[in-house]
This record gives C-alpha cells, sequence and structure tokens, in this order.
C-alpha cells in the first residue's frame, strides 16, 4: 500500500505510539484487501459496550490511550450498560458501574464524545453524501449507506478506532463506486404494504437477508415517501440475517433514483427475489424464541427510540397502566431523554408505570444485569433486539409491533403473534 | 522440511503444532476465550482448542466484534500463537496486529492441503514463509 509521507510517519512512531498502533492496524486491515492507498474520513461511531469489551478490551483502550492519543476526527459512541442518573433504582451492581466508570473515563480520554446512543445519526454525527466515514456498528453502517449515500465499511472497533485516531481509512469495499452496484433484484409487489406496520418490515428484511448473504439488494417497490422507522426496520434487520453493508431503496437512497442508477448505469441479467406473505408469516415464527405466556418485561429501542416513537408508545397507553408483574422500559439517547422531560412525556409514562431509560440500547447492555434480577421472558418489537438478546444472553424473546408490545405490557402476557 | 513464500500479514517468527481447519472461523461466538475451543456447531475443529497452537484455516467470518474475543482470549493464554490463512480477512487481520501474533497468507501452495494437524510448522512474518517440518519439496506438488 501507498503511504503519504505522514502516514509512513505513523507507522514509524514519530506522532506518538497510540498513532504508531493504530496506523500498524490500519495497514494490516489494507492488506487483506489489496487496498492500494488511505482515503481521508470525515466521521466515526464506535460500537463495543461492556459484554464485547470484557475487562481485557478495557485495559487495551487504557493502553491505546497512554501518552495521550486522542482521536482527530468527530467520533461517537455507541449505547452502554445502564443510565448513571438511574444506577440505584435499575439495581445495577458495584462491578459494572466500575467497568462503565473506566470506560467513561478512558473514551474521554481519547476524545470520543459520550454520546452512548446508536441514533448519532439524528443527534450531530451526520456525514453528507459521498462522504468517506468508518461506523462500527452494523444497523447504523447500513443506514449510512442506503439512506445518507455516505460510504462505510462493516469496520469493527478497532479499525473504527484507528481510523479516528489517523484520520484515514484503507480505500477498499464500500468506498468504491464500482462495488455499490446492485446485485439482487427485490420484489414486494405481492405484499399488501399499506397495511404493514414496522415489524412486517422488519420482517422482510429478515427473509432478505437469508437469501442475499452478503449481496447488494435492490428493493423497486417501496414509496418513496416510506416512513423512516419502516426503512430502517428493514435494514436494521437485513445485517442480522445476512452481511449486508449497502441497500439500494429505489427513489429513496441518493445513489439509487432509478433501477438503472442502482446498478450503476445498465440492468444486467441479476437475481430476482419476490417476498410474499408466507415469507412474512414464517419470519415471525423465526424472530420469536419462546413459547411462554408470562412477559417479564416489554423493552422498545434497538435502536433507540426516537422522540417520535415515544410519543407514539405514550400514545397508545394514554389512561392505561403497566401490569404490576411486569415491566415497561423505554430506551434511548440521552438528548431524547432529556425531551422528554422538556415535553412532560417523562411524568406521563412514569405515571403509566414506563421507565425511560437513557445510554443504553434494548438489544444488549442491561441484559447482563436484567438476567441477574430474574428478567426471562422479554417483548419487543426489534427482531434485531430478539435475536441478540436471545443469542447472547439466552433472554427467552417474543417479537411483534409497538402495539402488541404495548397490549402485552398491560395484560402481562403476550397478546402478539405466536 | 520445505519453505513456502507467502504474503506477511503482521510481523514476527514463530513456531509450534499445527491445527487445521477447512472451515472460516468466526472468533464471536465461534472460539470460547476462556479455553481457546472452537465451539460454533458442526464446525470442523468443534471441541477442540487452538490454544497455543499454529492455526491455520482458509479465513475469517462472522461479526467484526471478534478482535475483542481475540484479544480477550489472547490476555488469557489462550489464542493461537501463529496464524496462517488462505487470505485474510479484516477480523483476523485486526486480532492478529493488536496481539503481536504474527501471521501470513497468500501462500505460493495450498496451507490446507499441505500442513495436517500435528505438524510442526514455523511461520517467519518478518520474511514472509513457512516451514513445515518433516517434509519434502516434492509434496509441494
Amino acid at each position: 500500500m501507498e503511504l503519504s509521507k505522514k502516514q509512513q510517519e505513523m507507522l514509524e512512531g514519530k506522532h506518538g505510539r497510540g498513532a504508531r498502533k493504530a496506523m500498524e492496524i490500519l495497514v494490516a486491515y489494507g492488506e487483506c484487501y489489496n487496498a492500494e492507498r488511505m482515503i481521508p474520513i470525515t466521521s466515526v461511531h464506535i460500537a463495543g459496550n461492556y459484554p464485547v469489551l470484557m475487562d481485557e478490551g478495557i485495559e487495551w483502550l487504557e493502553d491505546l490511550a497512554q501518552g495521550g492519543t486522542k482521536v482527530s476526527v468527530y467520533t461517537t459512541k455507541n449505547p452502554e450498560m445502564f443510565d448513571f442518573d438511574d444506577w440505584e433504582e435499575l439495581k445495577v451492581p458495584e462491578m459494572y458501574q466500575d467497568r462503565q466508570r473506566r470506560i467513561d473515563a478512558v473514551l474521554r480520554s481519547l476524545g470520543v464524545t459520550l454520546t452512548y446512543s446508536c441514533h448519532h445519526y439524528l443527534l450531530g454525527n451526520v456525514p453528507r453524501f459521498g462522504d468517506h466515514i468508518a461506523w462500527a456498528s452494523s444497523g447504523s453502517q447500513v443506514y449510512a449507506n442506503s439512506v445518507i449515500g455516505a460510504r462505510s465499511n462493516r469496520d469493527g472497533d478497532h479499525v473504527a478506532l484507528a481510523a479516528a485516531i489517523t484520520g484515514v481509512i484503507p480505500e477498499w469495499g464500500m468506498h468504491l463506486t464500482e462495488n455499490r452496484r446492485g446485485q439482487v433484484v427485490v420484489e414486494t409487489e405481492r405484499l399488501n404494504l399499506e397495511g404493514f406496520t414496522t415489524a412486517d418490515y422488519q420482517a422482510i428484511g429478515w427473509r432478505v437477508g437469508k437469501i442475499v448473504g452478503d449481496k447488494i439488494p435492490v428493493f423497486v417497490n417501496l414509496p418513496a415517501d416510506s416512513a423512516i422507522q419502516n426503512i430502517k426496520g428493514i435494514l436494521y434487520t437485513l445485517t442480522v440475517t445476512g452481511a449486508v453493508g449497502l441497500v439500494h431503496l429505489v427513489g429513496i437512497t441518493p445513489e439509487a433514483p432509478t433501477l438503472e442508477a442502482a446498478f450503476g448505469g445498465t440492468v444486467r441479467p441479476l437475481d430476482r427475489i419476490s417476498v410474499e406473505q408466507k415469507d412474512i408469516d414464517q419470519a415471525y415464527g423465526e424472530i420469536s424464541f419462546t413459547s411462554e405466556d408470562k412477559v417479564d418485561m416489554v423493552i422498545f429501542g434497538c435502536p433507540q427510540c426516537s422522540i417520535q416513537e415515544i410519543q407514539e408508545i405514550a400514545g397508545m397507553l394514554e389512561g392505561k397502566s403497566v401490569h404490576p408483574e411486569t415491566q415497561l422500559w423505554i430506551c434511548t439517547s440521552a438528548w431524547v431523554k432529556t425531551l422528554c422531560e422538556r415535553m412532560g412525556l417523562l411524568e406521563a409514562l412514569k405515571s403509566c408505570g414506563v421507565r425511560v431509560v437513557a445510554d443504553v440500547g434494548a438489544a444488549d447492555g442491561p441484559h447482563l444485569y436484567l438476567k441477574e434480577q430474574g428478567v426471562r421472558v422479554i417483548a419487543i418489537n426489534s427482531a434485531r433486539g430478539s435475536y441478540y438478546a436471545h443469542n447472547l444472553f439466552g433472554m427467552d424473546t417474543w417479537f411483534g409491533s409497538s402495539r402488541e408490545c404495548i397490549q402485552t405490557a398491560i395484560s402481562g402476557r403476550w397478546e402478539g403473534k405466536k | 522440511m520445505i519453505r513456502i513464500k507467502a504474503r506477511s500479514v503482521t510481523a514476527g517468527v514463530v513456531e509450534g503444532e499445527a491445527i487445521v481447519s477447512q472451515m472460516p472461523i468466526s472468533f464471536t461466538g465461534g472460539m470460547d476465550p476462556d479455553t481457546g475451543t472452537i465451539r460454533e456447531p458442526s464446525h470442523d475443529l468443534e471441541g477442540r482448542s487452538v490454544a497455543g497452537k499454529i492455526l491455520v484455516f482458509p479465513t475469517g467470518k462472522g461479526s467484526t466484534t471478534g478482535s475483542w474475543q481475540f484479544y480477550a482470549a489472547f490476555k488469557r493464554g489462550n489464542a493461537p500463537k501463529g496464524i496462517i490463512n488462505v487470505k485474510a480477512e479484516g477480523v483476523v487481520a485486526v486480532s492478529a496486529i493488536i496481539t503481536d501474533t504474527p501471521m501470513v497468507h497468500e501462500l505460493e501452495n495450498d496451507p490446507l492441503e499441505l500442513i495436517k494437524t500435528g505438524d510442526f510448522v514455523k511461520i517467519n512474518a518478518d520474511e514472509g514463509f513457512v516451514e513445515i517440518e518433516g517434509k519434502s519439496d516434492n509434496e509441494k506438488g
């Protein structure tokens, strides 16, 4: 790989040991994909929370930060385990508090902005069309490529952090126009999308991800005015069952105003798949991982809830309250929690028995201690959240629409599809 | 002893007993950092430990969080001490570089055919070659 004078100096350690380690990572990584050079990036997002990092990962970060290593581009951080404002009420064990304090301290020292959010792109970390970026969370990465038209590979945390420190990334994969062309046409015309819930859209994503694997799908029948939560429903779920980094939604994705554009100018004979209602029904069966009716907890926020979603949940709950043996959590960012307070939503939801928790996501962090507190059966409106809560933490999970999850919270029993 | 040219992903020299898989490996979910045991169901190394071995396999797969898993395995003394891939992939390359594990790929001859589990293998990632003890050059095929 060809390095500039400054990049070569970084590799030789002339800009400190942190920059040296970072450049070593990027060169080894670029070597795998025959990258010819490094290109500048404008935005970084890192993901690993404590269950992923473990004690050794925190030590690695602390070592990296030694000697004053700093990020050189705006870098945000995915959710963590708990909300520091609430740790007492959430009954978070001392050990986890200690670990999160250390993660806080080392990221602050590296210059990472402590957003603890996976909707960072709604709240400040907003790349522009064509920007090269390094986002280490598969859901937001596919969102950046497909909705914003920025360019990110499926980089892990080490690569993303190395990019944040050096300001560059090896040029390969999604950074190159020729690799962003569509490969599989996805038809949804046989589905009655008008009556579809966001959960149904996730079921589409679940099915399509399983079929396309790492190929780039091109959705040809989605209305241009599709609600953003439905688009996210497809995208975030596709990355669970497939290794997809970019999805062309014709008429929505900036690079795909037309079918021809999605394929880079020429439509070659390509694979075609058509999603049918029976695929949706089958997906529901695959996304739930339990058969127990009694539900311990209903959890929203994978990805973290936007203010609009929380308003919608509050509307559905008005005048009702959560069953005494069931908890209802809404996971969001600190910004949105603050907005909720300002809008009077926090109080309104609290009176219905709902807890709004900042800085965590519904798929991973809190499950470590929730499990220790006896929470076992969970209902969730996110396919991704259901899959990860089950596979990473052994939770028994139901998946359904927001309305079904709300009804479940009220009755204490699963009210959705079985 | 035969010597095969290879491309280096990281630097360093290491030798030891080989453990060979014909299947891609995911460190997240696929390898237990507490034992170094491959735990992916139906994997050809399922139940076998790669700790302290020269791990030979086609390429990496799976979650990009694999490099954190590999690092934890390394700190707990349960990581392989050298890696030979047919073609390196990002998660494995990053795992090797953050743990200073010697790693090569793109060998002149197919390592999955030439190297058998139990062979004594040397990786010289500084100069870009692999040596296999007890084999003669005509076995290169």
